[in-house]
């Protein structure tokens, strides 16, 4: 039997490239934006692109949100993929300040404006978005990212894979039980991303 | 650390690679899937597919073509060609896009650019300009660029870096910089104004027109050349003169940070 993934549709963004990704490594995939459904999820996904702002302010304290936490809490494996894993942590400084589900803890901070790319005085400005493929450590595989915002946690234990871009130091992938996330996208990292959401699929485990 | 991207780019017409594909070890094919399949596999860091259609049939058959080359590869797919407004970009994310390019539209209406931005996230929005040199006037030194509209038939009179830095603070994600005086010749990118723009936005920059060697990629790329952030080709990949892998091994080897190409290994479960 294929392992049943309820991809979690909730407004940030397209789910389309994550479903195909999903079904590639062999999970059969229920795409559902219903809290209730997600709420009885054996295992969960939960992509998101963008920023926070009224939309995640809407999902946080609606219905989604509490099935998430539900899902979390109960023990069942979970994954947040970038705006999706930034939203298990407790504020974001984007447009003033929006609460995320507080799973964890940390901030969501945004890239320093002034960062260099060395540090001869006239290396050239670090570019925002953070856009592209950077590699993570230990492992030095590479992964694709596309963001402008980054966790800063207060816990480090809860990082299993760092990435850095410029003075900023950041996590890629986290992991707290049975609760992942990864701030770059597994669905556009071609093989590399494909075995981490097979790691997923297969153990629960990234 | 952040590496470099080399982006392959398809032009599409009615649904076919326009000029053809000739790959090394494939057969002769117009069929932008198999030709997007292949950039893939052989690690290309992105894909970009323009649609240079000019009917409302084509504009249907390109949207198409998103949707079955987005269901066929694992890395990021921009798109552009003939984006008016916000319901073509809609369309084009829905079919699997992960970048949508606007060009002429919001040079027509540049708060376009922060709609979309706001509605999809700027990192989904890639602002394209092309440009063209202007004959220096007695007196100047500096080349000055405009910005030309319409497949580069129409000028705007707008100042090149100007119009990148305003398509910056709107909120664009990425800045697809194309030279049309470069572009089909096979003499290398536009340098120039590559480097200028991307020392003055703050956003990525793609270096686009003139590629003809792997030396012109590493020109784009080079901090202290073209300084861009992804360097984009057709022809050289096309023509299977270079593979990406050895466009990349060629970078890696003239102190061009990469993603090293890495063959696929049994990773796929079905399909």
């Amino acid at each position: 039997m294929p392992r049943e993934v309820i991809l979690v549709d909730s407004q940030l963004g397209n789910l389309d490239s994550v479903e195909h990704a999903l079904i590639q490594v062999g999970a059969s995939v229920i795409v559902s934006s219903d809290p209730d459904r997600v709420a009885t999820a054996r295992m969960v996904v939960f992509p998101g692109q963008g920023s926070f702002g009224p939309t995640t302010r809407a999902l946080v304290d609606g219905a989604m949100g509490a099935a998430l936490r539900m899902v979390i809490e109960r023990g069942d494996p979970f994954l947040g993929i970038c705006l999706g894993m930034q939203l298990l942590f407790e504020q974001s400084d984007e447009g003033g300040g929006f609460d995320g589900l507080k799973v964890l803890p940390g901030r969501v901070r945004r890239f320093p404006a002034d960062m260099r790319a060395g540090d001869e005085p006239d290396a050239a400005r670090l570019k925002i978005p953070h856009m592209g493929w950077s590699d993570v450590q230990p492992t030095g595989e590479h992964f694709y990212f596309a963001h402008s915002y980054y966790v800063e946690t207060t816990d480090p234990s809860l990082v299993m894979w760092w990435c850095r871009y410029g003075s900023v130091e950041f996590p890629a992938t986290i992991s707290r039980g049975n609760v992942f996330g990864c701030q770059f996208h597994p669905e556009k990292s071609q093989w590399s991303g494909l075995r981490f959401l097979r790691s997923f699929i297969l153990g629960g485990r990234a | 650390m952040l590496k470099r991207r080399v982006i392959p780019c398809l032009d599409i017409k009615n649904g076919r690679v326009v000029k053809g594909v000739h790959f090394a070890n494939l057969r002769d094919t117009g069929d932008p899937v198999e030709a997007a399949r292949a950039y893939d596999t052989q690690g290309a860091d992105e894909l970009c597919l323009l649609d240079i259609t000019a009917t409302t049939e084509g504009r249907d058959t390109f949207v198409d073509v998103v949707r079955r080359v987005a269901g066929q590869i694992f890395t990021p797919l921009t798109v552009g060609g003939g984006v008016r407004r916000e319901a073509d970009v809609r369309r084009l994310l829905g079919a699997g896009a992960d970048k949508v390019a606007v060009n002429s539209a919001a040079v027509a209406n540049p708060l376009l650019i922060r709609q979309l931005a706001d509605r999809y996230g700027s990192q989904c929005i890639v602002v394209a300009v092309d440009v063209r040199q202007l004959k220096p006037l007695p007196g100047e030194t500096d080349p000055l660029y405009e910005v030309v509209i319409h497949g580069g038939t129409r000028s705007t009179g707008l100042d090149a870096v100007s119009w990148c830095e305003q398509a910056a603070s709107l909120g664009a994600g990425e800045i697809l910089l194309t030279s049309m005086d470069k572009d089909g010749t096979r003499d290398g990118y536009d340098l120039a104004i590559t480097r200028e723009v991307s020392r003055r936005v703050p956003i990525p920059v793609i270096a686009s027109g003139g590629v003809g060697s792997l030396e012109h990629l590493r020109q784009g790329l080079d901090p202290k050349e073209g300084a861009a952030d992804a360097a984009l080709a057709a022809s050289i990949f096309h023509f299977g003169l270079y593979t990406i892998a050895q466009a990349k091994h060629y970078l890696a080897d003239h102190g061009i940070p990469v993603r090293p190409h890495e063959a696929p290994r049994g990773v796929l479960i079905t399909g």
